[in-house]
Parts: C-alpha cells; structure tokens; sequence
C-alpha cells in the first residue's frame, strides 16, 4: 500500500519538477485564470452594462454577437502569424526562392478566410435568430478591420520572434490575449469597470478595433468616429513595422546563432 | 559554364551559446557558463560540376553546418562560398535558385493531411516551377523516386523510406543543377539506403549529371557511390581524394582487430597514446559479457608485442586478435586518431 503511495508521490513529483522549468507558462497561467475571472465577472454585472449599452445605442445581443464574430479575426491576427512563422516549417521555406513577405501572407490567408466565415455565420445568426438589424457601412468595416488586423500581427510578429529566440513560452502574445479579454471591449464596455482600470483600455489596440468595427455595423460614417480611427491607423503604422523589424531581427540572429531548427 | 559548383575559401562558423553549469545547485535555478563551438574551422572546398562529393564525418564535425551555410540559412563568420558561382551572402536568391536541399530531417515542412502529390503540388508554387509544367515535373519526380504509384496517398500514411523519397523528390522538384543531401539515407533500412544510393548514383549523377554534396558518417556508403570524398573532424578538411586514394593512405600502416574483455576507459586511453599506435576506435561488443571490439591502427606489425604486453600486465582478458585490411573507415580512425561513433 504504502509503495504504491510512493509511486503516486513520484509521479506528482517528476511532474513538479518539470513543470517548474516552465516558469513563464506557469506564471501565465495562473495570471491567465486571474483575468478570466475578472472579465467573466464583468460580463455577469448585467444591470450597470445596460446602462453603458444605451451610449453605444445597440443591445446585449448585438454588442456581445459583434465582439464574439469579430474577436476571431483578432484571435487568428495573434495566433496564426505566430504559428505559421515558426521554426518548424520556416527552414524549408527559407531555402526556398519565396520571400519572407509572401510566405507570412500566404500561410495567414486561409486563416483570414476562414474567420470571414465564421464572422458570417455569427452575424446570420444574430440577425435570423435574434432579430438584430445591421447596417453595414462596408467601407469602414473593411477599413477597421484592415487597421485591427494590421496593429495586431505586428504584436504577433514580435510575439513569434521573441519565441525564436527563446524557444519557449511568447509572454507577447499571452499578454494581448489577456488585454484583449479585460479591456478590449470584447464581452463588456469597459466604462463599466472603475475608472483607473478603464485608463488601461485607452492603450489597448482591441479596445478601438471593437468600438470602431460596432460602430461600424451599426451604420455610422468614418467621420463620426475619426479619432479612434486615427487612434488605430497610428497604432497600425507603428506596430506593423516595427513586428516585421523585430521578427527579422530575431529571424537573422537564430541564423546567425545557428538555432533556427533548435526546439 | 563554370567549372566548379561549389567552392569555399576560409569557410568558418563559430557557434557562441551558453550552457547551464554541471555544478549542483538548486534543481531549477543553475548558473549558464558561456560555450563556443567551432563547426566549420577555415574550410577551403571545390566540387567540380557535375561531381558527386561525399562529405564524411562523425555527428559533430560540421556537414549539416555546411550545408546550412551554402543554402543560406546560416550566415558565416568568416570567408566565403560560392555556389553555382553565385555568393551566399550577396546573392541569395541565385543561390536558392540553383540548389535542391534535403535536410537531414526530412519531415519538417511538410503537410501530413496532405497526400503526396498536394506536398509537391504546393513546393512546386514556391519554388517557381512554371504552372503549366508543374503536373508533368511533380509526376516526373514521383515517377524517378518511385512514388508514382503513392501520388495520392496521405503523407501521414507513407512508411519512413517514402517520406524520405517524398523529401528527395520535393528537392529535385525545381531541377536544380547542384543537390545538397544532408545524411538522405539516415533513418532508412537497408535495402531502402541501397535503392536510395543507386538512384542518387545512377539517376541523378551519372543520368542527369547533377553536382551533389553527400553528407553522411556511414564510411561505406560514401565509397560506394561517390567520385571523391571529403573528411571532415571538427569543422576542418583533414583530407579530400578519391575514396582509393584515401584507403591509399592506410599502405603503410597496419590495422589490428581485437577483441578484449574487463578493460576500462582509462585504459583504452592508455593504449591511444602508446608508442606506435596512430589511432584506435573501440566499441562495446558484448555488453553482457563487457566484450569490447579495438581496432588498432599501428605504424608497423612491430608494435603489436608491446600492446599485447599491456594486457597482460594490466590484467585485460585477450579473446583473439588478427590483421586487417584496410578500409575506408580505417583511413578515418588513421587521420582523426578515433572512430566515427
């Protein structure tokens, strides 16, 4: 009895130590469920949401369908860019007559597709099911969501670098993930949360993404909101740059270092 | 047309890392100690066009580093390589555009939900073989690798001899004129290695008249099949001729196998550097019975008395001894003074 106790007490104990050389993953992990009951948390105050929804003029329904639908072009703008640009597949690729450019682009497109699918159910859904009324201004939807997607595969991009060097957990891409789950707008207005967490929001990409792309749907013009889309366009012009510059960086000093392939 | 596909002059790769320190400290927090590692050390090589080039060397001596530097994946430290008359460095896409590279593991890159045929179908667009040739050229390689019959099966579902066939295709996909085959027989049985060689041999070389670089450490397979070999022992050249003329290099010297049991480390060190003896490679033969294999390289047959006097007096069990003839593993254990494992 005891030494098949033993056995047990060992089997936690090998899974201990190894998982406690996966220090970053351990610390995202308990940060990621901190923020996940935070958010949820938020979702569930119903009555001081409602009030908020009155400003952006549209209902739970609507709010909540918009910020899933569109969320996932945001989760495939983080993940995608930094799974296809791993070094699995990136040596076989790099040997290849085929730019770093055009191999980015076309292992992210299917992804692209695909959201574009899926943001065409959730929006079927809603408006068949639910009786939400869109009124698209197609323009500027096509505008934000170049913009959003933009901004964000350039975090993705330093997300993806930094896991070339390191090789292990990509702290970037966590942590937009979480920002974007609190204060992105996704699941709840931040103005509903106290005043000194909303200030986090206003530098959060997602949080105009999903203000603008709402608003958006909602039929308004680009003019009407031309500050947060101005917001956007120089977050986009900064970060989007700035990933590739990065990304390359880290790209080169892997082949340099000779640890492209190590992992 | 030029003469020489590949040439390197002063090739040098050095590799700085930093490893966690042996010392015992706490399990999880350990002191990292800085590393450098010369792969490839001054390296001058030419392969002449149209050469099959076998590039030997136990694991560690630097031929996937090469490899890597001339499809330009990793960028040298020092001195330069040309291929096809093209700088890795400076001409990177004309590089890329005049090599098929085969890695040493093959599977990377490729798409296991996809059957053969998409595989290439897809490297056939990124490799830039025209559109209106890529049915006929995918169904070409796949014929002259024997995988015709597979075209249409899962990746996922070849054995690992097909998916070594299927990576061998992918490199020939675009025609390139030079080939480079890092370790391609690695992983593969023995009959699949033969058919492997012989098509490299037959098709590729003597048919097609390709320039390939053959990187492996199995000593046979490079004197089989290739024009020349090249040694490689710790990023450098230590020799580079015809495999008959590499085994030359053993004439004058004798080969001795032994075999021994109850002999330490200390030992089989002790013998490496005696009077006489050049070089020696040990293997374990019997571990059960702790029977160990010597293959003994000496100046001459005059100093076999005084290894034999060094069993007997350290107490080490002699089973049987005889002369050899000399292979081409030997001229390896005689110019690096240890064997390929």
């Amino acid at each position: 009895m005891f030494q098949e106790a033993e056995k047990i007490y060992y089997f936690i104990k090998r899974d201990i130590v190894s998982f406690s050389t996966y220090k970053t993953n351990m610390v995202l992990m308990v940060l990621s469920a901190l923020f996940g009951a935070l958010s949820y948390a938020y979702l569930g105050s119903n009555a001081s949401m409602q009030s908020v929804l009155q400003m952006y003029n549209m209902s739970l329904t609507a709010y909540l369908l918009i910020g899933m639908a569109f969320n996932t072009y945001i989760g495939q703008s983080l993940s995608l860019v930094q799974r296809t640009i791993n070094p699995w597949s990136l040596e076989e690729v790099l040997v290849s007559p085929t730019s770093l450019g055009i191999f980015i682009i076309g292992s992210s497109a299917w992804g692209f597709i695909w959201s574009t699918v899926v943001v065409a159910i959730y929006l079927a859904v809603g408006s068949l099911a639910f009786g939400v009324v869109f009124n698209v201004n197609l323009a500027g939807t096509v505008l934000v969501l170049a913009l959003g997607i933009g901004t964000l595969i350039g975090f993705s991009m330093i997300g993806a670098g930094i896991l070339i060097l390191t090789k292990q957990g990509d702290p970037i891409t966590w942590l937009i993930g979480i920002l974007t789950s609190v204060f992105g707008n996704v699941l709840f207005p931040p103005q509903v949360m106290p005043y000194q967490l909303q200030i986090i929001s206003y530098f959060v990409p997602q949080y105009y993404f999903f203000t603008c792309i709402r608003l958006m749907m909602m039929g308004w013009s680009i003019q009407m909101i031309l500050p947060e889309i101005l917001i956007l366009i120089l977050m986009c012009a900064i970060m989007l740059p700035l990933g590739y510059l990065v990304y390359s960086w880290c790209l080169r000093t892997a082949r340099k270092s000779g640890t492209l392939s190590w992992f | 047309m030029l003469r020489v596909a590949i040439e390197t002059h002063n090739l040098t790769k050095i590799f700085k890392s930093k490893v966690r320190s042996l010392e015992p400290r706490s399990s999880i927090f350990k002191r990292k100690e800085p590393k450098t590692v010369i792969a490839v050390d001054h390296l001058n090589l030419e392969i002449k066009r149209g050469e099959l080039f076998g590039l030997l060397g136990p694991n560690g001596a630097g031929k996937t580093t090469l490899v890597k530097i001339l499809c330009t994946l990793l960028p040298p430290d020092e001195g330069n390589a040309y291929v096809n008359g093209f700088d890795v460095i400076r001409e990177q896409m004309n590089v890329k555009r005049s090599l098929g590279t085969l890695f040493s593991v093959g599977e990377r890159g490729v798409f296991w939900r996809l059957n053969g045929y998409r595989n290439l179908e897809f490297f056939s667009a990124i490799y830039n073989v025209p559109r209106h040739k890529r049915h006929e050229r995918i169904m070409e390689v796949l014929d002259s690798v024997g995988l015709k019959d597979n075209a249409f099966e899962l990746y996922q579902k070849y054995s690992g001899g097909m998916k070594r066939k299927l990576a061998l295709a992918r490199a020939l996909l675009p025609d390139p004129p030079i080939l480079l085959l890092d370790e391609p027989t690695s992983g593969l049985d023995v009959m699949s290695s033969r058919k492997l060689r012989e098509f490299i041999r037959n098709n590729l070389s003597r048919k097609a008249g390709k320039t390939v670089l053959y990187t492996t450490h199995y000593v046979e397979e490079a004197s089989q099949i290739c024009d020349r070999i090249g040694i490689l022992n710790k990023g450098k050249l230590i020799a580079c001729d015809t495999p008959d003329a590499i085994k030359g290099i053993m004439k004058k010297g004798e080969v001795v196998d032994v075999r021994v049991r109850a002999i330490t480390d200390a030992q089989i060190e002790a013998i490496k550097t005696m009077d006489g003896v050049v070089g020696m490679a040990s293997e374990v033969e019997d571990s059960v019975l702790g029977q160990w294999r010597l293959r003994l390289h000496l100046e001459s047959i005059d100093s076999l008395p005084m290894v034999l006097d060094f069993f007997f007096k350290e107490k080490i069990r002699l089973i049987d001894f005889r002369r050899e003839e000399p292979t081409l593993e030997d001229a390896f254990i005689k110019l690096t003074g240890t064997g390929l494992g």
